[in-house]
């Protein structure tokens, strides 16, 4: 039961306090590059949820013995091996949206949210936990995303994956879709949540 | 376009109206925790500058006469994180041995450079738009310095913005993110001053 | 881990990371092989389709439909090299030659443009575009792949012009894309400077 309880608490922590994006900011780079349309975003979001949950789990299941010089390269190498199934399975059966998502994919590598599981997780932590860990990090990360995704998407093209929500009258702010329009998002969205936080916080001090 | 001009366009588009950073977003874990001194921006960036334009010709050759003949163009995002890595630790033990004040400047940069995704995402961009070896070399150059300019000016920035009060909840990434947008927007402006292909 | 020597830990590290490469290369290859047929069917399934729909002939999007559709209404034209040259459109069915489809290519904003045009069989009329590559902005330039600006070119002869998004009225303008000038500019270069040339390229 307590083990249970455990893998509860850290799934709920990268949702919540823990987020990667508004309480760590990690990991925004490769990924808010999609995030002007909500559709690829969402794929993109399962890829990353794919990849950081199963380089956690491998990473985790080898964690005794993966020398400690070379732990880096190897888990960069176990991060790739998913990105590129990721990739192969995406040109296989989804070729429009791969073609669209272009090099952003191959970027997931980098993304600084896997290392950082990886290193700071996985290589600690039973392998349960680590995928409950990288599951939790990944769906964190997704919701901003997708959350993000659909301001852009809604104010800059007027609609939402991909059909035409707001009538002839609304004019479409092209800012939204070019790259300041994501840093304005990303932005508002940490000062919002924030904000929110610090004022609950206060809150429960005061009572 | 006369051809002999290419590589030379290619060049400045990456530094002003293709912005690796502020137009891809490539870059910007570093970018945003290593922004808060010019010292030290200094540093990473020419560190980025020097590792970008070299791996980038070297995943180009890699590229071209090891992945393509072999049929292997698949696996290059791990044959070129692989490359990026050990010449970063090729360079770190080099400048290790030859200079210790080079290594004391760049020295403590260089493993920060391996997880840049802005290193991978310009080999990966290359590689797309299909540049030739010089091209490939002269994107990863700009790339770079168009990165260190755009983390040199936002260092420049958050110096001033030392001592300003800052709304509660944008301390910190908030208020870096809202400044790297504007930054982003200023590049615009740059748009059609060169057409890159 | 504990070991004996220093020699035994760097031959464990050396075995180790050789192992798990060869391990996860195997993997990947096998993954790839598995799917590659696939992805190979997509890539010329995908460039079938859009010589069809610049043939401005109709085709469902199931691969039986476009394959027969495609062997039964165009015939590639190739050099002796073995180099497509340009291909002949036969329309109605009935074996009678109705129109030319090209292939291009052009500088775009991030790389080169890809595109296919058909052309009725005087030149005298451009009968659609499609794009097989691109790699412009999703949600800017990247418009270009939708429809509504592909058909635009449908039935009508330039060299056009571009005029702002929603005022095109027909005969030689054409609706540019907000936000995207670039890449508007860069496929009216290709389709006029196409239209100029394609007596030489059909010969």
């Amino acid at each position: 039961m307590a083990a249970k309880g455990k893998v509860k608490k850290t799934f709920l922590s990268g949702l919540g306090a823990d987020n990667p994006i508004f309480a760590q900011v990690l990991g925004i780079c490769s990924t808010l590059a999609v995030t002007n349309v909500l559709k690829n975003t969402v794929v993109m979001v399962m890829g990353l949820i794919f990849v950081t949950s199963l380089s956690n789990f491998t990473i985790s299941l080898l964690r005794n013995y993966i020398p400690s010089r070379i732990r880096m390269m190897v888990e960069t190498l176990i991060i790739a091996a998913y990105v590129i199934i990721v990739d192969i399975v995406l040109k296989a059966y989804v070729p429009d949206i791969s073609r669209q998502l272009g090099p952003y994919v191959g970027l997931i590598i980098t993304n600084c949210i896997i290392m950082g599981r990886a290193e700071a997780f996985a290589l600690s932590n039973p392998v349960g936990l680590s995928v409950a860990d990288g599951l939790s990090a990944g769906m964190g990360y997704g919701y901003v995303l997708i959350i993000i995704a659909f301001f852009r998407e809604l104010l800059g093209s007027g609609s939402i994956w991909g059909l035409r929500v707001l009538g002839s009258w609304w004019t479409n702010w092209f800012i939204m879709v070019m790259a300041p329009g994501a840093f304005f998002m990303l932005a508002i969205f940490i000062w919002v949540v924030r904000g929110l936080i610090t004022e609950r916080e206060k809150e429960e001090v005061k009572s | 376009m006369n051809p002999s001009v290419y590589p030379v366009a290619i060049f400045f588009a990456a530094i002003f109206t293709n912005n690796i950073l502020l137009t891809n977003y490539l870059g910007m874990c570093s970018f945003l925790s290593v922004s808060r001194e010019i010292k030290t921006s200094l540093g990473l960036g020419a560190a980025v500058i020097f590792v970008m334009a070299v791996t980038s010709a070297l995943n180009w050759i890699v590229y071209e006469y090891i992945l393509i003949p072999l049929d292997l163009t698949y696996l290059r995002y791990i044959v070129f994180i692989i490359v990026i890595a050990a010449f970063v630790q090729i360079v770190e033990m080099i400048i290790e041995r030859v200079s210790e004040t080079l290594y004391a400047a760049l020295g403590i940069f260089l493993p920060l450079i391996t997880v840049n995704c802005a290193i991978l995402g310009a080999s990966l961009f290359m590689v797309i738009r299909q540049y030739n070896f010089l091209s490939s070399f002269m994107y990863g150059f700009g790339s770079g310095i168009g990165w260190s300019i755009a983390i040199l000016a936002m260092a420049g920035i958050r110096q001033k913005l030392k001592n300003a009060k800052i709304p509660r909840g944008l301390e910190g990434a908030g208020i870096t993110l809202i400044i790297t947008g504007m930054m982003a927007l200023a590049f615009i402006g740059f748009t059609g001053m060169i057409k890159i292909s | 881990m504990k070991f004996k020597s220093k020699q035994t830990e760097r031959m464990y590290t050396v075995l180790f990371m050789a192992i798990v490469t060869v391990v996860f290369i195997a993997v990947t290859s096998g993954i790839y092989l598995y799917t590659r047929d696939k992805i190979i069917t997509n890539k010329t399934l995908f460039i079938k389709k859009a010589v069809l729909f610049a043939a401005n002939i109709d085709v469902g999007d199931s691969a039986k439909d476009i394959e027969e559709t495609y062997k039964k209404s165009i015939k590639e034209i190739r050099d002796a090299d073995g180099k497509l040259k340009y291909m002949e459109v036969y329309a109605g069915g009935n074996g009678k030659l109705t129109g030319y489809a090209v292939i291009v290519t052009g500088p775009g904003l991030w790389g080169e443009i890809e595109a296919v045009l058909g052309f009725d069989r005087d030149l005298k009329k451009m009968t659609g575009i499609d794009f097989i590559k691109q790699n412009e902005t999703p949600g800017l330039g990247a418009r270009i792949s939708e429809k509504w600006f592909r058909e635009q070119f449908r039935d009508r002869m330039g060299p056009f012009k571009l005029v702002p998004e929603g005022t095109a009225k027909g005969g030689n303008e054409i609706d540019a894309i907000t936000g995207a000038s670039i890449t508007s500019n860069a496929v009216l270069d290709i389709v006029n400077r196409t239209i100029s040339n394609v007596r030489e390229i059909v010969k």
